[in-house]
């Protein structure tokens, strides 16, 4: 267990039930979450569309008010206005003032976040050219694509020079070289020493760039951890990929498969099947071996696995 | 105070870069510039038949604009969700309430002073000057307009664009026609007369900012003649910011406990 004072942000049970329409009707977004976050990691809040991020990160903002347990940020329980100031914070899908130009938006930003004038001249021009919208400076933002409101989103975030900065999906919308971006500046920032809180329901961003997570179905949260505990090192299977045409094809051990790609003939061979005698029949009957790939549990497996018991539970 | 101010710069940029504001503006000028057309229409009436609609035009104009601005502003930042990016930072949510509404305050002002000017220009124009007394009469309007904005943003802190709108007009309908009500609570049963009486207490009295030709005091007062004192001004004045400031307040206190899902 982290001490306390490595602790930056912490849910303690928090839960959110809202009461809809007319007759009041009750949904459940948030059941259940309790994690830390420590400083100076990259933390990814992960869970499939609806299971509660977005309202556990809006709790922990003080957007929403949660209807049972707590949250801390920084040291003080939300909301706080000083833990406010070392924070900064990317909406999902974020709306800004499309009338600005992104240099009037980030020095509103900035006043808001009580940085001096000619302080956030200097910083708003900095962290332009840091989110790479040098070429739209002066432009208004109701002519940004999606990816560069996503910039100039992170951009706002850090006006405040924060201690911790919570992303809110930050790779949606983004084309794989718009994500590498986000996914380089997040690491950036964990070098610069601030910690990350990102949610997000893209895999292998989170494997490039996470040092724990916790997974949320269903508003409960499932697991938390760093990826190396949570993903088993037992082996899956292994994949052996075989040349087309060439040779006979040996006799599949039990639960093998076989199947066409366009490499070659792929076999699964499950786990604890013999391989080295698979592959020495395969030689024998003149087959030729490309690969031999050992499979181990990927995130997107532990994804998998954990939703299909949520719904199993639920 | 910096943050405030911040907000409030913010509204009044996104106001004047609003085109149906300049619409309604357009409107409102067009209607005090009539009046000259109006007055040459009337027997040696012109001054004072351009001095009505003037200010008949900066009252209506004033008070639609108030409403526009007062109901959209504050619920454009919820439907368009910019307000979630706002509240995180190191901002109180009643600084936000505040902010917005002196941003719309400012804006109000500065069509108010536009409006005031042209009524004033077209007075040149007929060899009249634009005197203390309609001087008076235009601030007495920007407070019932800065009462109106109180209302339109307090209904705006907890319902739809429409509802706002529709209960801020209501509002200023009941708010002027006060003097009526409480002449038709005098005619009724004890009991209903009451009812009116309390009712009259509550809502805001706008029928205040509106004087001319009603009775104050002992005197029929008139923008054209005797208008109406210091020590009235004072008071109405005073009238009108503790109503806002309790309306606002109000607004702050809904606001504070909102959830922005």
């Amino acid at each position: 267990m982290a001490p306390m004072s490595d602790i930056v942000l912490r849910a303690d049970r928090l839960a959110k039930t809202f009461h809809l329409g007319f007759f009041r009707k009750r949904v459940e977004a948030v059941t259940d979450a309790s994690f830390d976050v420590r400083r100076g990691e990259v933390f990814g809040y992960l869970g499939p569309n609806g299971s509660g991020k977005t309202t556990t990160l809006k709790m922990l903002m003080g957007l929403v008010f949660p209807s049972r347990g707590r949250a801390e940020v920084l040291g003080r329980g939300v909301p706080n206005r000083q833990a406010k100031r070392r924070l900064g914070y990317l909406p999902e899908s974020p709306y800004f003032y499309e009338y600005l130009s992104p240099e009037e938006f980030l020095d509103l930003a900035g006043a808001l976040s009580d940085v001096p004038r000619r302080e956030r001249r200097k910083r708003a021009d900095g962290l332009i050219t840091r989110v790479g919208l040098d070429h739209a400076r002066g432009r208004p933002l109701r002519k940004f694509s999606k990816g560069m409101l996503q910039r100039i989103g992170i951009a706002q975030a850090l006006m405040g020079d924060p201690e911790l900065v919570v992303l809110d999906e930050p790779m949606t919308g983004l084309d794989p070289i718009g994500r590498k971006e986000i996914r380089d500046l997040m690491l950036e920032l964990k070098r610069e020493g601030r910690t990350v809180l990102y949610s997000t329901h893209i895999l292998p961003d989170v494997e490039l760039t996470c040092d724990r997570v916790a997974m949320i179905f269903a508003g409960r949260i499932r697991n938390v951890g760093p990826l190396s505990e949570l993903l088993t090192a037992r082996l899956l299977s292994t994949e052996v990929c075989l040349r087309h045409g060439v040779g006979q094809v040996p006799t599949l051990p039990q639960g093998g498969k076989l199947r066409e790609s366009p490499d070659g003939l792929l076999v699964d061979l499950p786990e604890g099947s013999d391989v080295d005698a698979f592959l020495r029949v395969a030689l024998t009957a003149n087959c030729s071996v490309t690969s031999v790939t050992p499979r181990r549990e990927s995130l997107e497996d532990l994804f998998v696995r954990e939703a299909g018991s949520q719904k199993g539970t639920s | 105070m910096n943050r405030i101010v911040a907000i409030a710069w913010n509204t009044f940029r996104e106001a004047v870069r609003n085109k149906i504001l300049y619409s309604l503006l357009f409107f409102a000028v067009l209607i005090i510039v009539s009046a000259l057309a109006i007055g040459d229409l009337t027997l040696h009436e012109e001054v004072r038949t351009i001095r009505d609609i003037g200010l008949f035009g900066i009252d209506i104009f004033g008070v639609i604009i108030a409403i526009f601005v007062g109901v959209n502003l504050l619920y454009k930042e919820l439907d368009l969700k910019t307000v979630y990016t706002i509240l995180p930072k190191p901002l109180w949510r009643w600084e936000f309430v505040l902010g917005k509404w002196l941003g719309i305050l400012l804006t109000l002002a500065v069509q108010m002073v536009v409006m005031g000017a042209v009524l004033g220009t077209v007075l040149a124009v007929e060899g009249a000057k634009f005197d203390v007394a309609t001087a008076k009469a235009v601030w007495l309007l920007f407070i019932n307009v800065m009462l109106v904005t109180s209302i339109a943003v307090f209904f705006s802190s907890f319902s739809s664009p429409f509802l706002s709108g529709f209960f801020s007009l209501g509002c200023f309908v009941v708010g002027r026609s006060v003097p009526d009500i409480r002449a038709l609570g005098a005619k009724a049963v004890p009991g209903a007369k009451r009812i009116l009486d309390l009712f009259c207490d509550v809502i805001p009295n706008l029928h205040l900012f509106y004087p001319s030709g009603s009775i104050v005091g002992a005197e029929e007062v008139s923008v054209h003649r005797q208008f109406v004192g210091a020590d009235y001004m004072l008071t109405t004045t005073a009238y009108g910011v503790a109503y806002s400031v309790v309306v606002l307040v109000f607004a702050m206190l809904i606001f504070r406990k909102r959830d922005f899902v």
